[in-house]
């Protein structure tokens, strides 16, 4: 191999030192951020996020622990004003069956279809506490936005030739039936929960149509 | 270096025999002037170029809603969250339409040069800015797939990934003479390369750790499932609306206990056991070639075929090197025809 000159040398321990060092401490980082919570996490946790978010932020519980194992239905409604100023409620509208409609028999089903409403209704669950009142925080008042914006587009600015004055969302999960040889009782299906009507502005539509 | 007993002694002064180099001495020659996996290095590049490319073609059509002015991720919405995360995206530099669409065949470019490894660093540094720019740009409508591209763009811009396989090895080919002798190289210079091979040495390190983790996370959680464990746990996803373009496959898939049950057990031993093989070749490629099918089985049925390429490239690092070279020797003649394909209407006369 080559001689080096003793600067030469300097440099390349040098930076060899520091890129080992630093592959070492990504790599700890990393195993430490998708390892379970534990002692040496949570001792430093702060250091940790500040390597790992946002650009090597990961995720690989991929249907762990358990799957999913119900079917997640989300349904919007609208109220449309008439010119005489009559107010109308329309039909609910399944948002999740459109998607589900889209991705059967598509090879390669667009995020559009498959990504955006599951995982904004996913974000607005995270994003809002189960107990009745809680005011929501910045990232639940994003999460609302985006699902409102989300139906309009699909909605348009009017329903059956009338102005859209209001939306409302309701949800339900459906369980998966257990395999037809199991013995097991299905697992439990929650109604159909309803959001409150939220107001619809011109500021919604922006850039949407 | 070892002076051989047949090497005639042409200089009156006796050579000075050289000390053996020492552990350390070896290893640092071989971090710093040996280029490890570069045809991992090439076909992980071509790999995820491929998935990439293939992503944003077929997201072409609804690329403004996904990522652009017509996205329900307003402008104003992904600057509020952005302002907490920090996450880099250009786009944010400005919300006009020219921009963003600027930025997506910019993207489009950059994954088919990573393909053709054209200026393969200038192109990995492209492609790294332009992934991260349009998925941080709305990180909502992303899944597995969009996340293992965002971590490998980043850590193919550290590796040499443009030594075989690309428009610069074709190149550097043609411009090399072979009768010349190598010229002597600067120190400069030496150094220069050295350090680029340190960082394509631990680049190689953190893309195959990287794939390590994925399949241990994966695992190991797994085997803490209640449905895992009991072996039901394939039927549930067969089931989901959203996975499911096939229903008619999926429930043929699903309707038997035991194929349920054998792929279930299958895929949780596959990933835990995964990293432990990695000392053995053979087993290694094994587990390898069974991971690779099982990704393309999940691109058909659970409607994932971005994912799952995105996954099989990410698997390609693990490949044994010979078998790398024995299919590019088989791709030479195909690629031959293809360029005389190509090129075949510019050898025409011009009519006149």
């Amino acid at each position: 191999m080559r001689t080096w000159s003793i600067p030469a040398l300097t440099v390349l321990c040098l930076s060899g030192a520091g890129m080992i060092g630093g592959t070492a401490i990504l790599l700890g980082a990393l195993f430490l951020h998708n390892a379970p919570s534990n002692a040496l996490s949570q001792e430093y946790r702060q250091q940790l996020d500040g390597l790992v978010y946002p650009e090597f932020e990961q995720n690989w519980k991929l249907f762990a622990p358990n799957p999913l194992q119900q079917n997640i239905t989300v349904d919007a409604r609208v109220q449309t004003i008439a010119d005489d100023g009559e107010v109308h409620t329309r039909d609910w509208v399944g948002l999740s069956v459109q998607d589900a409609a889209a991705i059967r028999h598509n090879p390669a089903p667009s995020h559009v279809d498959q990504n955006m409403l599951r995982r904004a209704w996913d974000f607005y669950e995270s994003s809002h506490p189960a107990e009745d009142g809680a005011v929501p925080g910045q990232r639940g008042k994003l999460a609302e936005e985006y699902l409102k914006r989300i139906a309009l587009q699909r909605f348009g600015r009017t329903a059956g030739g009338e102005r859209i004055l209001q939306i409302q969302f309701r949800s339900a999960a459906k369980a998966v039936p257990p395999p037809a040889w199991s013995t097991e009782e299905p697992g439990e299906s929650t109604p159909y929960k309803e959001l409150p009507w939220w107001p619809v502005n011109e500021d919604d539509y922006r850039g949407l149509l | 270096m070892s002076g051989t007993a047949t090497e005639p002694a042409a200089d009156a002064a006796p050579v000075r025999p050289e000390p053996a180099p020492t552990r350390f001495e070896r290893l640092f020659d071989a971090f710093t002037g040996t280029v490890f996996g570069r045809h991992q290095a090439a076909v992980v590049r071509i790999g995820f170029g491929l998935a990439w490319l293939g992503f944003l073609l077929r997201e072409w059509p609804n690329r403004r809603v996904l990522y652009g002015d017509r996205s329900p991720w307003s402008a104003d919405l992904s600057d509020t969250l952005l302002s907490a995360t920090h996450a880099f995206t250009v786009l944010s530099w400005s919300d006009g339409r020219l921009w963003f669409e600027t930025v997506y065949h910019l993207g489009i470019l950059a994954a088919l040069l990573m393909v053709l490894g054209w200026r393969t660093r200038a192109s990995a540094v492209l492609f790294a800015v332009t992934v991260l720019s349009l998925q941080n740009r709305n990180v909502l409508v992303g899944d597995g797939g969009d996340n293992v591209v965002h971590l490998m763009a980043m850590y193919l811009v550290l590796v040499r990934s443009g030594l075989v396989w690309s428009l610069d090895a074709r190149r550097r080919a043609r411009r090399a003479d072979p009768a010349a002798p190598a010229a002597p190289v600067g120190e400069l210079r030496a150094v220069r390369d050295a350090l680029v091979t340190m960082l394509h040495n631990c680049g190689m390190v953190i893309i195959a750790a990287q794939v390590v983790l994925i399949y241990s996370t994966a695992g190991w959680y797994k085997v803490q499932g209640s449905r895992w464990q009991d072996g039901t746990a394939l039927h549930y996803p067969l089931r989901l609306d959203y996975f499911t373009p096939w229903p008619e496959l999926s429930a043929l898939l699903g309707s038997s206990l035991l194929v349920t049950f054998v792929l279930s057990y299958g895929t949780v031993i596959l990933q835990v056991a995964f990293p432990f093989t990695l000392a053995n070749r053979r087993l290694k490629n094994a587990l390898l070639a069974l991971m690779i099918a099982e990704h393309c089985a999940i691109a058909v049925v659970l409607g994932l075929p971005f994912f799952s390429l995105a996954m099989i490239a990410a698997d390609l690092v693990f490949l044994p090197t010979a078998f790398l070279v024995r299919v590019g020797t088989l791709c030479r003649p195909a690629a031959g025809r293809l360029r005389a394909a190509v090129r075949l209407p510019a050898t025409r006369p011009p009519s006149p």
